[in-house]
């Protein structure tokens, strides 16, 4: 029954995928304009965040005369959470619209079921959501089909990894004290890929894993979860989270007044109206983030200002990703000289451009590289009233570590 | 005793679930698809009235109640009655009601999981467990509605009528008993229940469009493991099948307790198929 509720609502959802063409400027241009495809959760705030921010790139772009003479205009197809609509919407995009380039992405499972159909159709496809190393470890292996995939942002699930490693390491650990650790996530792939590296790692800075455990995306209710953490005399819970448990789980922990502090990497915790949707539950949650507003690079404040005009929240990832993808085709499209797809992947290799998170360049996974002056992780906490107080890498520190109300003294 | 309390818990909320499922079965040979929305609109319903809306949780919980069970009247008199000779009419009307409301959800307040407020915030340590006050305080009410819910059944003459109704429904027409009524009453009483459930559960489960999926499948799992139609059987089925899944989180993973249902339905489906207090297979 559970299955045909869910074809009958996948096929509803397609439906519901309806071409919004919604860029208008192409009345002035001589030559048709260039089309973006942009695949995303279109019902997430990833997904509108998404659109929203290729919209101000593109109205900037267009503004200065577009590409080449050309204007750029998007459209938006719907692949929401569920790789069977991923697929579709690709082929929407690629075979009825017939886009120039795409850019977009959200769930990992989703993009390395579209992978196959993005290759065969040689469109270049600027990922700004996902973050499963095996998206481009597809490129590496299989360069001749693969050479139009390339990841702008998150950086990878391994890098992710490490950078929560180094958190353990020098924040957890180091400052707080807290060496008895509970690993918890969700089984979801870019999880599966992240964990192992991570305990490993962890182990290496001298934490005491008290527990790992993975727990099905279905999960309601995690009361026996919270139970065995804080039976294990774990200090400190590390999670790893982002399809849609992160609010029912900040709520139960808070509920349950569950005397272990948490962060780590929570998806949803990044939106910036987590806090409040959950009526401040979350209140101590270390969430990692991408970016806050804070002078990372030039155009980090700019673009967090003028983003909040458009939009009620600030942004999440997706949103910057998506804003410098459309810069990087741009770029790489003016020093190719043409529209020419492989010379544009060519270029796009070579790309050194200052993004919003810091620069972007690419290995020779076409997958976003990081390290200082690039993207990396940023440790942030829920404090009072929903501020958000940036508590890791030390340099950009804005606050002090909190604990949960109960445990305070 | 981590197990006994939060198992109960679980299993009450399951019990909500199936007797409003069982119920409207055993009467009305309505097999309600649509009940998971029940409990979905609910939820959304306290949602709205407290957040957008600014009433106090308690009142805006009663009107929830109320609105979906009038819904749950609507749909039952203009959607289902004249299909309700036809056993797949009824399936696939109240399927459609389930997608439409799922999907008006989705449009109106997108994917995003939504807060409703708990009644109770406290924590209560009971034999040294921490346990939610609002967990206990849905274990409280569960356990009162279905008490009431028993009471009204056998000691009124309304609930009378509902037996008799369940027991032959031409015998009791021939007896003079309103059946259509008696219908739109159990309608309103199965629907009230599921989004009681809901708003109980709101605050420590989800809060977002397909959330009716959950107590769609639990229900139904309930049912054919307690015998469709059987009140006492789904009770039964619901501690049992909350029990399983709250041992097996603790005990083994979190990660196989969705499929400790589905195991017990496709297990009773071949060794008992009218389930435990069932009288006949119901498929």
């Amino acid at each position: 029954m559970k299955r045909l509720c869910l074809a009958l609502t996948n096929w509803s959802h397609a439906l519901l995928a309806l071409p919004l063409v919604l860029a208008a400027f192409a009345a002035g241009a001589q030559e048709k304009p260039i089309k973006i495809g942009v695949p995303t959760a279109v019902q997430l705030q990833v997904g509108r965040d998404t659109l929203t921010a290729i919209k101000m790139a593109v109205d900037e772009i267009n503004k200065k005369g577009g590409l080449l003479g050309r204007k750029l205009e998007y459209v938006t197809a719907d692949e929401t959470e569920n790789p069977e609509t991923g697929i579709s919407a690709i082929k929407k995009l690629v075979s009825d619209e017939k886009v120039d380039v795409l850019i977009g992405g959200y769930t990992s499972g989703v993009t390395l079921a579209q992978l196959p159909h993005i290759a065969s159709s040689k469109t270049i496809y600027l990922g700004v959501g996902a973050a499963s190393p095996s998206i481009t470890a597809k490129v590496k292996n299989d360069y001749d089909n693969y050479k139009y995939i390339f990841r702008v942002g998150p950086i990878n699930a391994a890098h992710q990894a490490r950078a929560l490693v180094d958190y353990i390491s020098h924040f957890v650990i180091g400052e707080l004290g807290y060496k008895k650790i509970a690993i918890v996530g969700e089984n979801a792939k870019w999880v599966q890929d992240l964990v192992p590296v991570l305990s490993k790692g962890a182990k290496e800075v001298g934490a005491d894993i008290r527990l790992t455990e993975l727990f099905d995306t279905q999960t309601s209710d995690f009361s026996p979860l919270l139970a065995k953490v804080k039976s294990s005399g774990a200090q400190y819970m590390i999670v790893v989270l982002s399809h849609g448990s992160s609010d029912v789980f900040a709520k139960q922990w808070h509920d349950a007044q569950v005397p272990v502090p948490y962060g780590g990497i929570d998806v949803k915790s990044m939106d910036g109206d987590f806090f409040n949707r959950i009526g401040g539950k979350s209140i101590s949650e270390v969430a990692a983030n991408f970016a806050v507003r804070a002078p990372l690079t030039k155009k980090t404040i700019p673009f967090f200002d003028s983003f909040k005009k458009a939009s009620p929240n600030y942004p999440v990832y997706t949103a910057f990703f998506a804003y410098d993808a459309v810069f990087l085709y741009a770029d790489a499209v003016k020093r190719a000289g043409s529209f020419d797809t492989e010379k544009v992947i060519k270029e796009i290799e070579k790309t050194r451009l200052e993004g919003i998170v810091g620069e972007i360049s690419f290995d020779e996974f076409h997958d976003v590289q990081t390290g200082p002056g690039k993207a990396n992780l940023i440790f942030v906490q829920w404090q009072e009233k929903g501020e958000r107080a940036v508590l890791y890498p030390k340099e950009l520190r804005t606050g002090n570590f909190i604990l949960p109300p109960w445990m305070r003294k | 005793m981590e197990i006994l309390i939060y198992g109960a818990v679980t299993s009450a909320i399951y019990a909500m679930l199936a007797v409003g499922f069982t119920l409207i079965f055993g009467v009305a040979r309505v097999l309600n698809l649509a009940h998971g929305s029940f409990y979905a609109l609910g939820a959304y319903g306290t949602y709205v009235l407290t957040s957008v809306v600014g009433l106090p949780l308690w009142l805006a919980a009663l009107l929830a109640i109320a609105g979906v069970a009038l819904f749950g009247v609507v749909v039952e008199k203009v959607l289902i009655r004249p299909l309700r000779s036809s056993q797949l009419g009824v399936l696939m009307i109240t399927l459609a009601v389930s997608l439409v409301v799922e999907q008006t959800l989705f449009l109106v307040f997108g994917s995003e999981y939504r807060n409703v407020p708990a009644f109770v915030e406290t924590k209560v340590s009971l034999g040294g467990v921490d346990v939610a006050g609002q967990r206990l305080l849905t274990l409280a009410v569960a356990g009162v509605a279905i008490g009431a819910l028993y009471l009204f059944i056998q000691k009124t003459r309304l609930g009378s009528a509902i037996l008799a109704i369940s027991q032959d429904a031409e015998a009791a027409k021939y007896m003079g008993i309103p059946s259509d009524r008696i219908f739109s009453l159990v309608m309103a009483i199965s629907a009230s229940l599921a989004a009681l459930a809901g708003i109980l559960a709101g605050p420590f489960l989800s809060v977002q469009p397909s959330m009716h999926l959950l107590p769609i499948v639990k229900a139904f799992a309930i049912v054919v493991v307690g015998g469709l139609g059987s009140i006492p059987g789904s009770i039964l089925a619901a501690f049992m099948l909350g029990y399983a899944e709250t041992f097996v989180g603790y005990q083994f993973s979190t990660s196989w307790t969705e499929i400790v249902s589905v195991l017990a339905t496709l297990l009773m489906l071949i060794f008992r198929p009218a389930g435990i207090f069932g009288k006949r297979s119901a498929f």
